[in-house]
C-alpha cells in the first residue's frame, strides 16, 4: 500500500465525481436543507424563552403569596418547565414527544404535560427535519449515490484491468476510492459541523462541557461517514454490475434507516407491555395504604408512630407536643408515599428501557442506530435526559413539600388543625427563601456511560469495515 | 401472454422477497393494531370496573359530607376507539382515551397525559397505515423501476418491439401484472384485518380501503411516468427513491417544522399557571367577591347567598375551584384555536402531497387524528359541567351522600361517528393519479 498511489486514485475518483455534475444539485439541496434545519433548530430552542418566562411567572406568583398556612402553600405548589439543552438545536431527539411542564405539589406526583406531540397533527409522525436527521438519513443516501459505481464501473468499462497492470494493488484501489469518497462525503458533512459550531458560538452561557459534547458528536458522525464510505466501496467491488450495486445499497439504506429501527422498537414495545395509568396509580395507592396512610385516622403505622412520639416527649395528647403534630404526620406520610412512588416510577422506567433495548441492541447490527442514540444522548434530547428531568422535578417537589411540613411543625400552634384564614400563618419571606427549581443537565460522564453500547458498536463497525475492505482486496476480481 | 407475464414475474427474487415482506410486515402490523385495540378496551374495562368501587369506597368514608366526598370522586369519560383505529393508530397513542375528572378545576385535569414511552412514540407505530403509506410505494418502485430499461439493457427490447403490436400495451400489461399482485396482497391484508380486529364492513372501511388503493394507483402512475421517460435503470431507481424520500420525509417534516416554529402554543403554559392562580389566590381574597364572580357565571345559584367571611364552606370552595377555569378560559380557548389552526394548515397542504393526505385521511377515517382529540376535550368540558351542575345544588343544600343515586354514575362514552366526505377523502389522490397517468401517456406516445 503506497500513499502516493492511494492519493492518486482518490484524486482521480474526485475528478470524475465533480465532472459528472450530478453532485452540484445535490450539494445545493443539502445546503438548503441545512439552512432550513438550522433555522428550525434555533427556533425550536427559542421555545426555551416561553418556558423561562413561565418559570418566572410561576415563581412570581409563588413569591407573591401573602402570609399563609404552609400547608396551603404546599398545595399552591409550583411548576417545573423543562428547558432544552443547547445542543438540541442540532438533534431534536425525543424532544417533541416529552412533556414540558409539571405541576409540583404536596402528596401528589403529577404528569409532565404539554408535549409538542400533543399539539401536533399527524404530520409529526413523518419525522422532523433537524441537522442530525439529515446527517443520519440523507447523507448515507448521498454517499451511496456518489460511490455505488466507484469500483464496479471501472470493471464494467475495463479500466480496472489497466489500473492493476500499471502496478496499483487492490488495496491501493479500494482504499484510494474509499478515501476519495470520504473527501466527497466530508464536503457534504462539514457545513453541518460548521453551522452547528457557529450556532453554539452565538449562544450565551455555553460551557466547555457543551463544546466537548459537540466535538464528540462530530467525531462520531465522522466515524459513521467513514464506515459508510467503506461499506459503499465494499459493495461496489463485490457487485456484478453498477445497477446491482446501486440496488443493493438502496435496499440497505431502506432496511437500515426505515424498516429495521421501527420494527425493532415495535417488537420491543409489543413484548414488554406497560401498566395502564389506572393500574399504575392504584398499585401505588394500595402500597401506600399498606405501608401507612397518613389520611386515615385509624392507620396502624401512624397510630404506633403517634404513641411513640407521645411517649418520647412525655406527654399524653398531641396538643401538648412542642410542635404541630399535623405537620409531623404529613412529613412522615410524604416520605412514605414518595418512596413508594419512586419505586414504581423506577420500575416503569425500567420497563421502558426494556422496550427500547431492542432498538439499542440492534445498534450492533445497524450503525445508523448507534449514531442516532449517541447523537441524541450527547445533544441532551434522549430518553435518559428526560428521565433525569423527571427525577429532578420530583426531588424538588419532595423538598418543597417537606420544607412546608417543617415550617408547619415549627411555626403553627400544636393545637391548630385548620389551614384556612388569616390566623395560623407563616411569614411570606419564607416563600422567597425557598429557591426556585433549576434543572441541571446530565454530566458528560454519565451520558457516555449510559451509551457504552452504542460507542462500542460504532467502533466495532469501524473495525469491521476496514476488515471488509482488506479481505475484499484479497478476493476481488478484475473481470 | 398475460399468464406468462405473471409466471415470469412471480419467479423473480424481487417479487418473492417483496410480496413476502409485505405480507409479514402487514401481519405484524395487524397484531400490533390488535394489541393496541385490546389495550384500549382493557383501559376502558378497568375504568368501568374501578369507578363503581371508587365511588362505593369514598361514599362509605365521607357519607356525611357531600362536599368532601366530591372533592375525591372522579368520573370517567371514555373516548371509544373505532376498530379502524387498529389500522391507523395516528395520534391515539399520544393522546389519552380516558378522562377521569373530579368536579374541581377542569383545566388542571384535562391535559393530563397517559404514561408514555417517548422513544416508542419517536419511532412510531408499525400499523397498517405505515405499511400502506411507506412500504407499499417502495415495493411499487422496486417492482417497476426497470420495466422498460431492463429489457433494453439486456437487449430483449428490440425483440419485443418486433413481436408486439403496441409497446404501450405491453408496458401496461406488465404494470397491471404487478398491480394485480399487490392489490391481491393488500386485499388479503384487509380481509385478515376484518377478521382479526372485528371491523364492521361498511362505509368507513370501504373509504379506508379506497384511500389505500388509490394511493397505490397514484404511485403506479408516478412510476409509469418515470419509466416512460425511457432512461436507464439507475436513473429510474434514483429518481423514484428521491421522490419517495421527498414526499415521505422531507416535505412533511419541513411542514411540521414550519408549524412548530410559526405556531407555537405558549398559551398552554400560561393557562396552566392561570388556572392554579385563579383558584388558589381566592384563599386569600375577599369571599364575597369570589362568590359574586361565581354567580355571574351561574346566576341560578344566587339564592345560596353570601356565607360569612370567616371559616370554610363548600359553596365558597367550589366557587374558587370554578374560578380557576374562568380565569384561564381565554388562554385555554386561544390554545385550542391554535391547535385547530395547525390542523387546518396541515389539511390544506396535504391536498398537494399524497403521502400526507393519505395519512391524515386514514387517521380521520379511523378517528385517531388531532381533531378527534380536540373533540374529546370539548366533550370532556361538557361532561364536567354537566356533572358539576348536577352536584352543585346538592352540595350547597348540604345534602348527604344518600341523596344521590350513585349507581347511575357509570363512566360515559364518546363514540365518534365518521362522516365521510368522499370527495375530500379521495379527490386529491384521484387527481394526482390522473395527472401522472396523463403525463405518462403523452410521454409514451412521443417516444415509444
Amino acid at each position: 500500500m503506497r500513499k502516493e498511489i492511494i492519493l492518486l486514485i482518490s484524486r482521480q475518483f474526485l475528478a470524475r465525481l465533480f465532472k459528472s455534475r450530478a453532485v452540484y444539485p445535490l450539494l445545493g439541496i443539502m445546503l438548503i436543507l441545512l439552512i432550513y434545519a438550522a433555522i428550525s433548530g434555533v427556533s425550536y430552542h427559542d421555545h426555551n424563552h416561553f418556558r423561562e418566562d413561565h418559570q418566572e411567572m410561576a415563581r412570581d406568583s409563588w413569591e407573591g403569596n401573602p402570609d399563609k398556612h404552609p400547608h396551603r402553600m404546599a398545595h399552591f405548589g409550583t411548576f417545573a418547565f423543562r428547558l432544552k439543552h443547547p445542543l438540541s438545536m442540532f438533534d431534536f431527539g425525543i424532544e417533541s414527544y416529552t412533556g414540558n411542564a409539571v405541576f409540583l405539589e404536596a402528596h401528589k406526583q403529577n404528569m409532565v404535560n404539554f408535549s409538542e406531540a400533543s399539539f401536533s397533527t399527524g404530520l409529526l409522525r413523518f419525522g422532523e427535519l433537524s441537522m442530525a436527521m439529515i446527517l443520519q438519513t440523507i447523507l448515507p443516501l448521498i454517499i451511496f449515490f456518489m460511490g455505488y459505481s466507484a469500483v464496479v464501473a471501472d470493471r464494467e468499462n475495463g479500466t480496472l484491468r489497466i489500473l492493476l497492470t500499471q502496478g496499483a494493488s487492490w488495496k491501493d484501489i479500494l482504499f484510494g476510492r474509499s478515501f476519495g469518497l470520504l473527501i466527497g462525503a466530508l464536503l457534504f458533512c462539514l457545513p453541518f459541523f460548521l453551522v452547528a459550531a457557529i450556532l453554539l458560538v452565538s449562544e450565551e452561557h455555553v460551557s466547555a462541557e457543551i463544546w466537548m459534547r459537540l466535538m464528540l458528536t462530530m467525531f462520531i458522525y465522522l466515524l459513521f461517514v467513514v464506515v459508510l464510505c467503506f461499506i459503499t466501496i465494499a459493495i461496489s467491488v463485490s457487485s456484478r454490475s453498477s445497477k446491482d450495486a446501486l440496488v443493493k445499497l438502496l435496499g440497505l439504506w431502506l432496511l437500515m434507516i426505515v424498516l429495521l429501527p421501527r420494527t425493532a422498537q415495535a417488537v420491543g414495545s409489543y413484548l414488554y407491555p406497560t401498566p395502564t395509568k389506572l393500574e399504575f396509580k392504584s398499585a401505588i395507592e394500595e402500597e401506600v395504604i399498606k405501608n401507612g396512610d397518613s389520611h386515615n385516622p385509624d392507620d396502624p403505622h401512624f397510630s404506633a408512630l403517634k404513641d411513640s412520639v407521645l411517649k418520647a416527649n412525655h406527654v399524653n395528647t398531641v396538643e401538648e407536643l412542642p410542635f404541630n403534630y399535623g405537620g409531623f404526620v404529613m412529613a412522615e406520610g410524604e416520605r412514605l408515599s414518595a418512596e413508594v412512588y419512586s419505586k414504581h416510577q423506577q420500575q416503569l422506567m425500567d420497563t421502558y428501557r426494556k422496550q427500547n433495548s431492542f432498538s439499542r441492541v440492534l445498534a450492533l447490527a445497524n450503525p445508523y442506530l448507534a449514531v442516532k442514540n449517541l447523537s441524541m444522548a450527547l445533544s441532551g434530547s434522549d430518553f435518559e435526559s428526560y428521565v433525569d428531568f423527571q427525577n429532578q422535578a420530583e426531588e424538588y417537589r419532595y423538598l418543597m413539600a417537606q420544607k412546608m411540613n417543617e415550617l408547619q411543625m415549627k411555626y403553627i400552634g400544636a393545637s391548630v388543625s385548620s389551614s384556612e384564614g388569616k390566623v395560623n400563618v407563616v411569614g411570606r419571606e419564607e416563600w422567597r427563601n425557598f429557591p426556585d427549581f433549576e434543572h441541571e443537565q446530565l454530566s458528560l460522564g454519565s451520558v457516555l456511560s449510559a451509551e457504552v453500547f452504542s460507542l462500542v458498536s460504532i467502533l466495532f463497525w469501524m473495525v469491521l469495515a476496514i476488515w471488509m475492505i482488506l479481505s475484499l482486496s484479497k478476493k476481488a476480481k478484475a473481470i | 401472454m398475460y399468464s406468462l407475464m405473471f409466471r415470469q414475474f412471480l419467479r423473480t427474487k424481487t417479487c418473492i422477497i417483496g410480496l413476502s415482506l409485505l405480507l409479514v410486515l402487514g401481519t405484524i402490523s395487524l397484531l400490533i393494531g390488535k394489541q393496541f385495540l385490546t389495550e384500549q378496551q382493557e383501559v376502558a374495562h378497568q375504568v368501568v370496573e374501578k369507578q363503581a368501587d371508587h365511588i362505593a369506597r369514598n361514599v362509605e368514608y365521607h357519607s356525611d359530607d357531600l362536599g368532601l366526598l366530591l372533592y375525591y370522586l372522579e368520573f370517567a369519560l371514555i373516548n371509544d376507539p373505532s376498530p379502524l383505529a387498529g389500522l391507523s393508530i395516528g395520534q391515539r397513542d399520544i393522546n389519552p382515551s380516558v378522562q377521569s375528572v373530579t368536579i374541581r378545576t377542569l383545566e388542571a385535569q384535562k391535559y393530563d397525559t397517559d404514561l408514555l414511552n417517548p422513544v416508542k412514540l419517536l419511532y412510531g407505530n408499525l400499523d397498517l397505515s405505515f405499511i400502506l403509506i411507506y412500504v407499499l410505494p417502495l415495493l411499487i418502485i422496486a417492482f417497476t423501476y426497470n420495466l422498460l430499461s431492463e429489457e433494453e439493457e439486456s437487449g430483449t427490447w428490440r425483440m419485443i418491439r418486433v413481436m408486439t403490436r403496441s409497446k404501450i400495451k405491453f408496458l401496461l400489461a406488465k404494470l397491471s401484472v404487478r398491480f394485480v399482485l399487490l392489490f391481491t396482497v393488500v386485499l388479503t391484508l384487509f380481509i385478515l384485518a376484518v377478521g382479526l380486529l372485528d371491523i364492521p364492513v361498511g362505509q368507513p372501511l370501504l373509504a379506508f380501503f379506497s384511500v389505500a388503493i388509490l394511493y397505490m394507483v397514484f404511485w403506479f402512475a408516478l412510476s409509469f411516468w418515470i419509466i416512460s421517460l425511457q432512461r436507464n435503470s439507475n436513473f429510474n431507481a434514483l429518481t423514484l427513491l428521491s421522490i419517495w424520500l421527498t414526499l415521505m420525509i422531507l416535505v412533511p417534516a419541513a411542514l411540521n417544522n414550519y408549524l412548530t416554529v410559526n405556531h407555537p402554543i405558549p398559551e398552554a403554559l400560561t393557562a396552566t399557571i392561570q388556572q392554579r392562580d385563579g383558584y388558589h389566590e381566592k384563599w386569600d381574597t375577599n369571599k364575597e367577591e369570589t362568590l359574586e364572580a361565581f354567580y355571574t357565571a351561574y346566576p341560578q345559584y344566587k339564592k345560596y347567598g353570601y356565607p360569612t367571611e370567616d371559616g370554610f364552606n363548600w359553596l365558597w370552595y367550589y366557587a374558587m375551584q370554578h374560578l380557576g377555569d374562568v380565569e384561564s378560559h381565554e388562554q385555554s380557548v386561544a390554545m385550542r384555536d391554535k391547535i385547530l389552526k395547525r390542523e387546518h394548515i396541515s389539511e390544506l397542504w396535504s391536498r398537494f402531497v399524497p403521502t400526507m393526505h393519505a395519512q391524515l385521511a386514514l387517521n380521520r377515517l379511523a378517528g385517531t387524528g388531532l381533531i378527534n382529540h380536540i373533540h374529546f376535550l370539548q366533550e370532556t368540558s361538557d361532561f364536567h359541567e354537566r356533572t358539576r351542575l348536577y352536584f352543585y345544588p346538592q352540595i350547597f343544600d348540604q345534602a348527604g351522600a344518600e341523596a344521590v343515586n350513585w349507581a347511575s354514575f357509570k363512566p360515559e362514552h364518546m363514540t365518534t361517528v365518521t362522516e365521510i366526505n368522499w370527495w375530500s377523502t379521495l379527490g386529491s389522490l384521484v387527481i394526482g393519479a390522473l395527472v401522472f397517468t396523463g403525463l405518462a401517456f403523452v410521454q409514451s406516445r412521443s417516444v415509444l
